[in-house]
C-alpha cells in the first residue's frame, strides 16, 4: 500500500515550499502537507497540531521560537530537516536531523532527500507488496472475530505489545484501519466465516 | 491559479467543475451568464471575501486563509457547513446507496460480497450520520451561543457553560475514525472484491467515494483551519470577559 505521510513545511517562501512540494512528488512519495509561512507563537504548539512524520523548516524561522528541547516527546519519531540557503553558519542547525541546501542541483537534492527518506523508513527497497505472515492471519483472524488485544495476547501466547506490533503491521500491509474493515477481509478471503463474529451485524 | 473577484463565474467553473457543489452551498446556483464573482456574491448577499476564502481552500489545498481570518462571523461559516452535512446526507450518501442497490442486481458478484459492501457502507453511513449530528447539535450551538453572547451580552452563560463539554481541540480529533472507515472501503473495493467479470458500477461507487472523500477532508479542513481559530478567539474573549464587571 502507498503510505501518505503528513509532512509540515515551515517556511516562509512560497516558491520553496511549491517547489519541495513537486521534488517530492517526482519522487513518488505521497504526502498530505501542511504548510506555515511563519511561526507564531510556537513551534511546538505547530507540531501538536499537526502531527507531522516529517518537517521541513527554515532554522531563521525556529530560531526564535525554540523554546523546547529537541528531546521533548513532541518529537519523537518526526524526522527534522533543515532547509539552509546558504552553505554554513545558519542558526541552530544542531537541532536539525538532517540538512538541505535548497540551492543544490536537482540530482543532489532529489538524491540527499531519497538518503533521508529510505533510512527512515518512509521509502523501502523493495516493493510492499508482501503478503501478511501465517502469525499475521493468526491474529488477524482474532481481531476479525471481535476479540481484545489483550484477549488476543492470552490466546496466542504472545505479549500484548507484540499483539499491536502485529496489528501495525497488518494494516500497512493491507491499507485497512478499522475492525470491521478487517472484519470485511477476513470473510472475503475466507479467514472466518460471516457467521463467527461475535456481536456484529455482518 | 487562485479564484479572484473579477473572474466571470463561468470560467471559475471550467477552471474546476468540481466547485459546483461548493458555490451552490451559498445559494448561488448555475445560469450564470456573464456575471462575476463579485456580481453574483453581491446579488446573493454573500460576503466576497468569505466566498473567496471558503473556494480558494476547496480549490487549492495548499491554500490557506490568513487574510481576514478571524473576521469572519462564525454564525456565516457555521451555515456553511451545516449545508455542506445537508449536502452530505441529503445527496451524496443516498446516491451512493443507490449505485450499491444496482449491484445487487449485478450477477457478476456472490451474494455473500454484495452483502458485505452493503453492510459496510449501512455501518459508514450510521458513523457519519453521527459525528454529524454531534456537531449539529453540540458543537455549533455552542459557538453560537458564544457569539451570541459576545456581540449582545445577551444569551444564557449558563448554557455555554454546559454545552462546553469538551473542548474545541477534541472535536478535532474525532474526525480522524470516520475518515478510516472510508478509506477501508476504498481499499477493500480496489484490492479485495473478488474480480468482477464487469467492474462499470464499482467504478461509479469508486469515483462517488473519492469525490466524498475530497469534499469532507476540506470539510475538515475549513472547521481545523477558519472554524477552530475562530472559537478560540471566541472562547478567550469569553473567559477574559467573565472577569470583568463592566460586561456583565
Amino acid at each position: 500500500m502507498i503510505e501518505v505521510v503528513k509532512i509540515l513545511f515551515v517556511e516562509p517562501s512560497y516558491i520553496v515550499r511549491e517547489g519541495l512540494k513537486t521534488v517530492l512528488s517526482r519522487m513518488g512519495i505521497a504526502f498530505r502537507a501542511e504548510e506555515a509561512e511563519e511561526v507564531r507563537d510556537n513551534f511546538q504548539r505547530l507540531l501538536e497540531k499537526h502531527k507531522p512524520q516529517i518537517v521541513f523548516a527554515n532554522p531563521d524561522l525556529l530560531a526564535k521560537s525554540w523554546h523546547g528541547n529537541r528531546s521533548a516527546a513532541i518529537f519523537e519519531g518526526v524526522v527534522l530537516i533543515g532547509l539552509m540557503s546558504k552553505e554554513s553558519g545558519e542558526a541552530d542547525s544542531a537541532h536539525f536531523d538532517f540538512l538541505i541546501n535548497t540551492r543544490h542541483p536537482r540530482q543532489e537534492i532529489t538524491q540527499a532527500l531519497m538518503n533521508i527518506l529510505s533510512k527512515n523508513g518512509f521509502i523501502s527497497g523493495e516493493t510492499d507488496s508482501e503478503n501478511i505472515s501465517d502469525r499475521e492471519t493468526d491474529v488477524l483472524r482474532l481481531v476479525a472475530l471481535g476479540f481484545t488485544n489483550n484477549e488476543i495476547s492470552d490466546r496466542l501466547f504472545i505479549s500484548v505489545h507484540t499483539v499491536m506490533t502485529h496489528r501495525k503491521n497488518i494494516t500497512r500491509k493491507l491499507g485497512i484501519k478499522t475492525v470491521s474493515g478487517l472484519t470485511v477481509y477476513a470473510i472475503l478471503n475466507k479467514i472466518i466465516e460471516a457467521g463467527e463474529v461475535k456481536g456484529s451485524s455482518l | 491559479m487562485l479564484i479572484n473577484q473579477d473572474m466571470k463565474m463561468a470560467d471559475v467553473i471550467h477552471l474546476n467543475h468540481h466547485l459546483l457543489h461548493v458555490i451552490n452551498r451559498f445559494g448561488i446556483q448555475l445560469g450564470y451568464g456573464e456575471k462575476t464573482v463579485k456580481q453574483l456574491c453581491a446579488e446573493h448577499d454573500v460576503p466576497l471575501s468569505f466566498f473567496l476564502e471558503i473556494v480558494n481552500t476547496f480549490h487549492d489545498p495548499g491554500y490557506f486563509p490568513v487574510e481576514n481570518l478571524l473576521q469572519f462571523k462564525a454564525s456565516r461559516l457555521i451555515a456553511y457547513l451545516h449545508e455542506t452535512h445537508r449536502y452530505y446526507l441529503d445527496f451524496r450518501i443516498p446516491e451512493i446507496a443507490n449505485y450499491i442497490q444496482r449491484l445487487r442486481d449485478d450477477d457478476g458478484f456472490g451474494p455473500e460480497v454484495k452483502l458485505l459492501i452493503q453492510s459496510f457502507f449501512s455501518q459508514y453511513t450510521h458513523e457519519l450520520t453521527q459525528h454529524i449530528n454531534r456537531e449539529e447539535q453540540r458543537v455549533y450551538p455552542y459557538v453560537l451561543s458564544l457569539e451570541k453572547y459576545l456581540e449582545s451580552g445577551g444569551g444564557d452563560k449558563e448554557l455555554i457553560g454546559s454545552l462546553k463539554q469538551y473542548s474545541i481541540h477534541e472535536y478535532e480529533e474525532e474526525h480522524d475514525d470516520v475518515e478510516s472507515k472510508l478509506f477501508d472501503l476504498k481499499n477493500i473495493i480496489i484490492k479485495y472484491i473478488p474480480s468482477p467479470r464487469d467492474s462499470r458500477v464499482l467504478n461509479l461507487i469508486l469515483h462517488e467515494l473519492f469525490e466524498l472523500e475530497n469534499d469532507l477532508n476540506n470539510h475538515a479542513h475549513i472547521e481545523d483551519l477558519i472554524l477552530v481559530p475562530i472559537v478560540e478567539k471566541m472562547e478567550q474573549e469569553f473567559l477574559s470577559g467573565s472577569n470583568n464587571p463592566k460586561i456583565l
